[in-house]
């Protein structure tokens, strides 16, 4: 599903170039479940970017459903973060001022979904992690985790084969952390994609496949090597 | 996503924010206001002069003035109108009345009262046209034109002079020395501008037999149609300058070049006062694009997240676009609606009319729109323009 080809991605600082990623090729098959290890400032975030289409490889191609959406333009790139991905983010980055159910239908207001339509699925996505009574609840009328399921359940709406998580319990406790990770396993289980990225060894347990990430460059698992994660 | 979403969604924003949106708006309402008002001022205005100088009643008068070079022929006449002139003017189309008279100074006795006054001898449509009521006594029948007979209506102030207030019918009262039967007394005239002199009105056949006065000074027409006012006039002035074999004695007020003129100062005036108002949206169109640019800035995560979740730049130059068109459209309706009760006011208190014509509300509708494009498209531009990584980590 995700085939990654020696991607770079580099930024220009003045008159130096930052190499972020320096040639990262990976597979992703339809149904895994994996996480993305690594220390701060590694290039997981940028990796995960490249391949939720927000941001493009600066070198390297990325075939994403067998199409080659390292070509694509603004505007079909933007069709398939609708249509095929859900982004969920360590800071939740839901609108404030829209309510829990308002929010979840965002996506489908970008997918042309009539007024109906939009409601009922956005309370079935609600009620899916568990918020069936907050739908009417701004943003700030929730704790951290009702946040963090209010964007699980919008990156499910539009009912995408690919969920990217970018530090999604970075900013929760232990508790609540179980339960979005618990959230994630029901969600890989009903055949969705799912790519974590986290620098905590319990979050990825959850994951079949652990990818390491280090100078921007696929690396082993630091602990067989005696190294040590972040 | 529809249309109806993004205005749904401009509306809750700028009503997220009132006190901005409302200050926002401030330079649209003013200018806006300020358009309709003048708008509605001068096009009333303008009504009122041209109706003036149509006159009542559709009529249009004769003037008699010869050029230098005929008056030092000596053509020159005191009384220019003929009585076959009026014949001639009768014969011509769409002339409902031809209104003749000629007028002196005399002095009208009672016994040993005196008055000075002015004599006119009037033929029989004079009355009528000229909306003079007799509210006492009778008017003049045929009879009296055709025989010239020697009976007179006078007017009120007359009837104050001569007469001390008491009823003045039946009397006999001398013109230089000719004795006329009062048959009549004028209305008082009324209005603002309506001073009563004294006056006496008779045949103008009496006129002739009494004062020897041969023809008559002045002439006007009435026409049946308000539109013909201009033609016929013309008409007229044909006749008469070949009858009296004349280059252009006679004459009637261009009407046309009248309106032309009084069309060309309120032009004037619409576009000075109008080019203020414009300044004024024009600043308040700046002013749009400055909030609508910290809006873009402030909501800059908002974008972020939106092009997350699949909004196209499109999607999102529309969102802003509306936003800012949203606006200026309150911003002009509220001016609108500001600018009809000042001119309803101005016109209620300043007793001139004005004029709001659908024409001018639609164009400041449309114009308000035009000025929320114009000034929204920069913000909605950068908007759309921003980058979604960046705009997801902004703070
Ligand atoms: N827009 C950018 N311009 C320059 N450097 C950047 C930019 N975005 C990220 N980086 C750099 O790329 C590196 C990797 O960042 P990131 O992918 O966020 O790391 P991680 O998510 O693994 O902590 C960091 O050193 C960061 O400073
Ligand atoms: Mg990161």
């Amino acid at each position: 599903m995700i085939q990654l080809e020696d991607i770079t991605k580099s930024y220009s600082l003045g008159k130096e170039a930052v190499n972020v990623l320096r040639g990262i090729s990976l597979e992703i098959k339809s149904g895994e479940f994996v996480a993305i290890m690594g220390p701060s400032g590694s290039g997981k975030s940028t990796l995960m970017n490249i391949i939720g289409c927000l941001d493009r490889p600066t070198t390297g191609s990325y075939y994403l459903n067998e199409e080659d959406v390292s070509q694509h333009k603004d505007q079909e790139l933007a069709k398939v973060r609708n249509q095929s991905i859900g982004f969920v983010f360590q800071q939740f980055q839901l609108l404030p001022r829209l309510t829990a159910l308002k929010n979840v239908e965002l996506p489908m207001v970008y997918a042309g979904a009539s007024k109906k339509e939009r409601e009922e699925r956005a309370r079935d996505a609600l009620a899916k992690v568990g918020l069936q009574d907050r739908v009417a609840h701004l943003p700030n009328e929730l704790s951290g985790g009702q946040k963090q399921r209010v964007a699980i359940a919008r990156a499910l709406v539009n009912d995408p084969s690919l969920i990217l998580a970018d530090e999604p319990t970075g900013a929760l406790d232990t508790e609540t952390s179980v339960a979005i990770m618990d959230l994630f396993v029901q969600l890989n289980q009903e055949g969705t994609t799912i790519v974590v990225v986290t620098h905590e060894p319990e979050v990825a347990e959850y994951a079949n496949r652990v990818i390491y990430v280090r100078d921007g460059l696929l690396g082993q698992n630091p602990l067989e090597k005696g190294g040590q994660t972040q | 996503m529809s249309l109806w979403e993004n205005i749904k969604m401009a509306l809750m924003s700028v009503r997220a924010h009132k006190m901005r949106s409302i200050l926002t708006m401030l330079g649209i309402i003013i200018g806006v206001a300020a358009v309709i008002v003048v708008v509605a001022i001068g096009q009333g205005g303008e009504a009122m002069l041209k109706s003036q100088i149509a006159g009542d009643g559709n009529s249009i008068e004769v003037f008699y003035q010869p050029s230098e070079e005929e008056m030092q022929q000596g053509k020159w006449e005191e009384n220019p109108f003929t009585q076959e002139d009026i014949r001639q003017l009768e014969g011509i189309e769409k002339v409902s009345n031809v209104v003749a008279s000629s007028s002196e100074f005399s002095t009208a006795r009672l016994r040993d009262e005196e008055a000075e006054t002015s004599i006119t001898g009037i033929n029989e449509a004079y009355l009528d046209v000229n909306q003079l009521k007799v509210e006492e006594g009778r008017s003049f029948t045929s009879a009296d034109f055709l025989g010239g007979r020697r009976v007179a209506v006078v007017s009120a102030a007359m009837q104050e002079e001569l007469f001390e207030g008491e009823s003045p019918i039946g009397e006999i009262i001398r013109i230089g020395v000719q004795p006329v039967e009062v048959i009549g007394v004028l209305e008082k005239p009324t209005g603002l501008f309506a001073f009563g002199s004294v006056e006496a009105y008779i045949p103008w056949t009496s006129m002739r037999n009494m004062l020897g006065t041969s023809n008559y000074s002045q002439v006007t027409l009435q026409v049946q149609n308000a539109d013909d006012i201009q033609p016929i006039g013309d008409r007229a002035t044909t006749v008469l300058n070949q009858l009296h074999d004349t280059e252009d004695s006679y004459q009637v007020i261009n009407m046309e070049e009248i309106a032309q003129g009084i069309g060309q100062v309120t032009t004037i005036m619409t576009t000075i006062i109008g080019s203020i108002a414009g300044i004024s949206l024009l600043v308040g169109g700046i002013g749009v694009m400055n909030i609508m640019l910290v809006s873009v800035t402030e909501r800059t995560r908002e974008i972020g997240i939106r092009k997350s979740l699949g909004a196209t730049r499109q999607q999102i130059l529309l969102q802003f676009l509306v936003e800012s068109i949203i606006l200026t459209l309150i911003g002009g309706i509220i001016g609108i609606v500001l600018g009809a009760g000042t001119a309803y006011l101005v016109s209620f208190f300043a007793d001139w009319p004005s004029l709001i014509s659908w024409q001018v509300v639609l164009g400041a509708v449309l114009f308000s729109m035009l000025i929320g494009i114009a000034f929204g498209l920069l913000p909605a531009n950068k908007a759309s323009r921003l980058d979604p990584i960046d705009s997801l980590r902004y703070e």
